[in-house]
């Protein structure tokens, strides 16, 4: 297990390098982008171009840029971005991950209960109606592109229906943080958490549901029918648990993913400041460092989540540690 | 798939008396396609993609015949019909101050059907012809994706060793970079090139990018197909014949992957799809001169309250197409893997 | 002297938030305001680009703020109408005139003014702000305007040692600027905040929030993720309601983040009292405003010009015939409805916008010219232009940023160009790397969108920086004539102009309306229309006033 685990975390960090080197090659080797351009603001003077080009380092070579970047980066931490130059990258990363965290854990929960939900009772109403109607609702879930549907949630609650009692609570887009005021924060999020966990109750509540039916069969839930357990004991003590592997495993990642700026087209359909949405708003100024700390934050996260999920796999499953 | 020539439901009857003769074995292709027909949901889902399809591919024929529209440039001073009427396509805004201008609404007639957008061109046009690019894109990137993943991972998983240990690093590289953060930092980029090396505005970007982030997904799940069809006895034998490596890989090992990758196909068009919506929505996927879905949804944010249709239209196609991919895909995997099946239908 | 218009991207437009002075002064318009106290709540959508240091920043999002935390020499007077464009004394007890054929300014500097940290005002603070201008490095106008100061041609090449005690020469309170050649604009320099006066300790290296101040408010916070925030200085004690009157609120802010659409609602609800107009007001919500919101928005016309320049040195458009046609055949009522009609935009066709000095209204390129007002598109005369120029079938890059309402316009030019017979193409690029692109002549770029608001209200301002011959440098991305205009004979006209500007200013104003009507003749831009602003306050607020110069002076409003 301890030989796993090292040779994850050696691989970890591998993968963690490499992403570092492709990203910055990406934004800085390309040609056609003058980063000094934007960082020396409206209307310079010639002078004032080379001066702020010599400032920022960029006359030195690639692999020097590349160091310096990463050095401001994470070891002084005082990267600033290229559009506002009082605004500090990696604080600025700091304040956005509470809003992305909010959103994303909120959401989290709600499909998580309702995927279980959903699938346990496509499990248990099998034959019935029930059945397949879940799984269609399930698949229109998934078919469903989030920032469209994030858009006809907004035209519903913030304008259309806003005025009628249902909506009427709905507050204006935007994020109120926790501490300033809780009730303002859950009301500002529950469309939001809505929308997003819609297209993910729908994916993991088919895969709980396949993942269920293959389990039904196995000889030891034969048995523990045979022994005389109540169909909700097998159902819930047995295979679920069983199933929740890789439930878990899949939702570690897409955990993962989403606190890691995945969530990005619901911030920015909802106005949420979080990471993702400092990444668009990065993407459409083209403010290198901004984006290369956003990316790599979100990669960074992944991977680790990933590594961690992979261990915890190999726990609870021995093949895997060995193959 | 060799082993499941005789499936659990094919009929073998013999007649009375009859002595027991060779029966000659169905092809797997042959028994799938025979579920494959039998799975009416699947193929109500597969009609639908197709009737999207040639609707999509139809889009001339519907502007210049039957709406007689303008669905590209632009038509700020254009008129239409309404009750008999001439009126202007995009109005001057009402109220106390006479702020602003307002594109026309749905005429539910042939010509504006669901309105127009901000610069005086017909939506439902735009959203076909947004559909032939759509479509095109998410079936082109899929194909390329599957293509390239199924070959490398036939590579790999066939000569192991080295090839093996580069192409799956490679993948994990990929893999490890979030897909979205990945797609849109190469879309950012190619799209600000100052001196273009290869046109901003084509159509290739897209389709590439989108396929090049997905291929770990195809690749590895084939990858582990063939590892295992590596292992399988008839394999073996076919070495021991003395096969050569082109003869094992085309023959022997191809075949058996190659239901992994159709079933993988429709679903990965699904997936490209919704991914091309969600860049061309970030304003970093298809480009102007082009339409698709994803950058009509874009047009549509700036008219949400007002004129909502055309921000609705382009998004009812993608869940319908998707949807279907999703159905036919489920039933794909049922027909080929009765395995899966089975389970299934319990 | 070059003089440059703050050019901004089409959707950034200048936050105006109403400062109204309070009372009613002898000179200023302003309206009765209401009471002292409150905070005055701004939003933005995003904290001001660039460095926030004072003598950097180009934003006039900013610069709102910057006027009512520090002082110039000279100002403009916080007011609104025609006296709002009028240079007012502020640290200095009068206007002087210059002597020396004047190449010599004598400020005496009024007594007894305290920054923000209580520090008294001198001489010396103002000869240090002056050499710290040229020291930051990158101050944008210090090699260009500020350099007519004697020794700032040796302060731009050496910044870091920078002196100028040959420029300015301080006894006491009295300070003395000595130029290198007459400047007919050097007072309206001073009246901006590159030139405001800062405390001589400031370091001379960019700062992340403005140092103390001389104006009725300090600045306490500068967080560019959250929000800017000023409140009164205990120190200000008014000296000139004119110049820089007391503020009503008690604080300031502008709090940024949110979206657009949920300003625009903050702002209708009174939850906030301004939006920004940095950030566009969504299409979708104009009709909105119109039916339920009308007596919070108020239009104000701008001194800005929205233009695509035709680039004058490569085909087609270096034929005079192809750029006149283009000019012929441009729809500008079409044009206006993309920015939202004909209520927000007023069509032109020439370089200068109506209420400017030297502005005289002109318009060739229309059906029924001579009455100066552009009515029709003429596309049978255009057609004719053409087929006569030789230049059907050239390919025409057609170049905006990738904002919605620019890429709308540029698809309207590449319809009308077509149609015309050139080959045109899309070339949408993103704002932050689009303007600099056009300026570049590397880039061969034939049709290009931009947009100028002036700095100060001076003709040259629009023309010499635009078209004139000095504004472009070949191969540089800084060179704002995009058009890469350069007439001999137009050129000495405008050299005239500002020669006679320094002892006759209305003279010279003569001279510029030729020059504009002559520029507009030669066609280096397809000017379209001068844009006006939509500013939406909050219920609550009283004494809007909004000055041309400043827009919305946010003092001067109350919201108790």
């Amino acid at each position: 297990m301890v030989a796993f685990v090292i040779r994850r975390l050696i691989g970890l960090v591998f993968v963690l390098f490499a992403i570092t080197v492709i990203t910055f090659l990406i934004f800085f080797a390309t040609p056609g982008v003058d980063p000094a351009r934007q960082f020396a603001g409206r209307n310079p003077s010639h002078a004032t171009v080379v001066a702020v080009r010599h400032q920022l380092g960029l006359d030195r070579p690639l692999p020097v840029q590349y160091a310096l970047m990463m050095k401001r980066l994470f070891i002084s931490r005082d990267l600033v971005s290229y559009g506002n130059q009082a605004l500090e990258v990696v604080p600025a990363i700091k304040a956005a991950t509470p809003v992305t965290l909010s959103l994303v854990i909120g959401a989290a929960v709600i499909w998580i209960v309702f995927s279980i939900l959903v699938g346990l009772l496509a499990v248990v109403f099998k034959g019935t109606l029930i059945d397949p109607l879940l799984m269609i609702l399930a698949l229109i879930g998934i078919s469903m592109p989030v920032f469209w549907l994030g858009e006809v949630a907004n035209l519903l609650t913030q304008d259309r229906l806003h005025d009628t009692v249902r909506f009427s609570w709905v507050p204006p887009l935007g994020y109120v943080g926790f501490t300033a005021n809780p009730w303002q924060w859950f009301l500002h999020l529950i469309i939001p958490w809505l929308t997003l966990s819609v297209l993910y109750i729908g994916f993991y509540a088919r895969v709980l549901r396949a993942d269920l039916l293959d389990v039904q069969n196995a000889d030891y839930i034969r048995t523990a029918r045979a022994k005389g357990l109540t169909p909700q004991n097998v159902l819930i003590k047995h295979m679920l648990r069983t199933s929740m592997i890789t439930f878990v495993s899949l939702f570690g990642l897409d955990f993962a993913v989403l606190v890691g700026g995945g969530a990005l087209l619901t911030e920015v359909v909802f106005g949420l400041p979080g990471v993702g949405l400092l990444t668009y708003h990065s993407l459409n100024g083209l403010d290198l460092p901004v984006i290369m700390a956003t990316v790599l934050y979100g990669a960074f996260f992944i991977a680790i989540m990933s590594a961690i999920v992979d261990v915890v796999y190999a726990r609870l499953d021995p093949r895997v540690r060995l193959s | 798939m060799a082993e499941f020539a005789f499936g659990p439901d094919e009929d073998v009857v013999l007649a009375p008396g009859e002595a027991a003769q060779q029966i000659a074995g169905k092809s797997p292709w042959r028994l799938a396609g025979r579920r494959l027909a039998r799975d009416r949901v699947a193929l109500g889902a597969f009609a639908l993609f197709l009737l999207i399809f040639l609707v999509c591919l139809s889009a001339p024929l519907y502007a210049h015949h039957l709406a007689h529209t303008v669905v590209f440039g632009s038509n700020l001073n254009g008129t239409t019909t309404v009750n008999g009427k001439t009126v202007q396509v995009i109005q001057q805004g009402g109220g106390k101050l006479g702020i602003g201008e307002n594109p026309i609404g749905p005429t539910w007639h042939a010509n504006y059907f669901i309105g127009s957008d901000t610069t005086g061109r017909d939506v439902m046009a735009r959203v076909l012809y947004g559909g032939r690019v759509s479509l095109g894109i998410g079936i082109g990137s899929a194909a390329i994706c599957c293509l390239f993943a199924m070959v490398l991972a036939l590579l790999a998983g066939f000569f192991r060793g080295a090839t093996d240990a580069v192409l799956s690093r490679v993948m994990d590289l990929i893999w490890a970079f979030p897909v979205y953060l990945l797609a849109i930092s190469l879309a950012t980029v190619l799209l600000s090139q100052t001196h273009p090396i290869i046109n901003p505005a084509s159509l290739w970007i897209p389709t590439l990018i989108i396929a090049i982030v997905y291929i770990p997904y195809v690749y590895r799940p084939v990858r582990g197909q063939v590892l295992s069809t590596r292992e399988k006895e008839y394999v073996e034998a076919a070495v021991s014949q003395g096969a050569s490596n082109r003869r094992l890989m085309f023959n022997e090992i191809l075949p058996n992957i190659l239901s992994t990758v159709i079933v993988l196909f429709p679903l990965m068009i699904a997936t490209t799809i919704l991914t091309e919506s969600a860049l061309s929505f970030l304003g970093i996927g298809v480009q102007s001169p082009h339409a698709s879905w994803g950058t009509i949804i874009q047009d549509g944010q700036d008219l949400l309250y007002t004129r909502p249709w055309v921000a609705i239209a382009p998004g009812i196609m993608i869940v319908l197409t998707v949807l279907s991919l999703n159905v036919l895909g489920d039933g794909l995997r049922d027909a080929l893997d009765p395995r899966a099946k089975i389970r299934a239908k319990e | 002297m070059v003089k440059r218009l703050v050019s901004f991207p089409a959707a950034v437009l200048v936050v105006a938030v109403l400062v109204s002075g309070c009372g009613g002064s002898k000179k200023s318009t302003s309206q009765p305001s209401g009471n002292k106290g409150g905070t005055l709540i701004t939003l933005a959508n995003a904290a001001p680009s660039g460095s926030p240091d004072p003598q950097v920043n180009y934003t006039l999002q900013e610069w709102q703020f910057l006027i009512i935390t520090h002082d110039g020499l000279v100002g403009f007077a916080h007011a609104g109408g025609k006296q709002g464009t009028k240079l007012v004394p502020d640290l200095a007890t009068s206007i002087p005139s210059p002597t020396n054929g004047g190449k010599t300014w004598k400020f005496t500097l009024r007594s007894g003014i305290k920054f923000s940290n209580g520090q008294t005002l001198t001489g010396k603070d103002v000869k240090a702000t002056f050499e710290r201008l040229f020291k930051i490095g990158d101050s944008p106008n210090a090699g260009t305007w500020y350099n007519a100061i004697q020794g700032g041609d040796a302060c731009v090449k050496t910044p870091k040692s920078c002196d100028l005690s040959k420029g300015i020469v301080v006894n006491g309170n009295t300070v003395t600027f000595h130029l290198a050649k007459p400047d007919a604009e050097f007072l309206d320099q001073l009246a901006l905040p590159f030139a405001f006066i800062l405390p001589a300790s400031t370091p001379a290296k960019n700062l992340n929030i403005p140092p103390p101040g001389t104006g009725p408010y300090k600045w306490v916070e500068y967080a560019p993720t959250k929000e800017m925030k000023v409140v009164r200085n205990p120190y200000f004690k008014e000296w000139s309601k004119d110049a820089q009157p007391a503020g009503n609120p008690d604080t300031i802010v502008q709090k940024f983040g949110l979206s657009v659409e949920s300003e625009v609602t903050q702002v209708e609800n009174g939850q906030a009292d301004f939006l920004a107009n940095s950030d566009q007001i969504p299409a979708d919500r104009l009709n909105e405003l119109s039916n339920k919101h009308a007596s919070q928005v108020h239009i104000q016309t701008l001194t800005a010009t929205y233009y695509f320049a035709l680039n004058t040195r490569i085909p087609p458009f270096n034929n005079l015939k192809a750029r006149q046609a283009v000019n012929y055949a441009a729809d500008r009522n079409a044009l206006v409805k993309i920015y939202g009609g004909p209520k927000l935009n007023t069509p032109t066709c020439q370089v200068l916008p109506p209420q400017f000095p030297g502005y005289t209204a002109y318009c060739p390129y229309t059906k029924n010219p001579g009455s100066g007002k552009w009515t029709a598109p003429d596309l049978a005369k255009a057609k004719q232009l053409v087929q006569q120029s030789g230049t059907k079938g050239a390919t025409v890059k057609v170049n905006t940023d990738t904002t919605p309402a620019d890429k709308s316009l540029g698809e309207y030019f590449i319809t009308l160009l077509n149609s015309l017979g050139y080959n045109a193409k899309p070339q949408f690029l993103s704002n932050s790397i689009q303007y600099p692109f056009i300026q570049n002549s590397k880039n061969k770029v034939e049709f290009a969108f931009s947009d100028w608001f002036q700095d100060y209200p001076a003709a040259s301002d629009f023309l010499n920086i635009l078209l004139g011959c000095g504004s472009f440098h070949p191969n540089s991305d800084s060179s704002p004539n995009i058009a890469a205009f350069c007439n001999k004979g137009i050129q000495a006209k405008m050299d005239q102009a500002s020669t006679t500007g320094v002892t006759d200013p209305t003279a010279a104003n003569h001279i510029w309306a030729q020059v504009d009507h002559e520029v507009t003749d030669q066609a280096p831009w397809v000017a379209m229309f001068n844009p006006k602003q939509l500013n939406l306050v909050s219920p609550r607020l009283k004494g809007y006033l909004w000055s041309p110069q400043w827009y919305l002076l946010l003092d001067q409003a109350s919201v108790k």
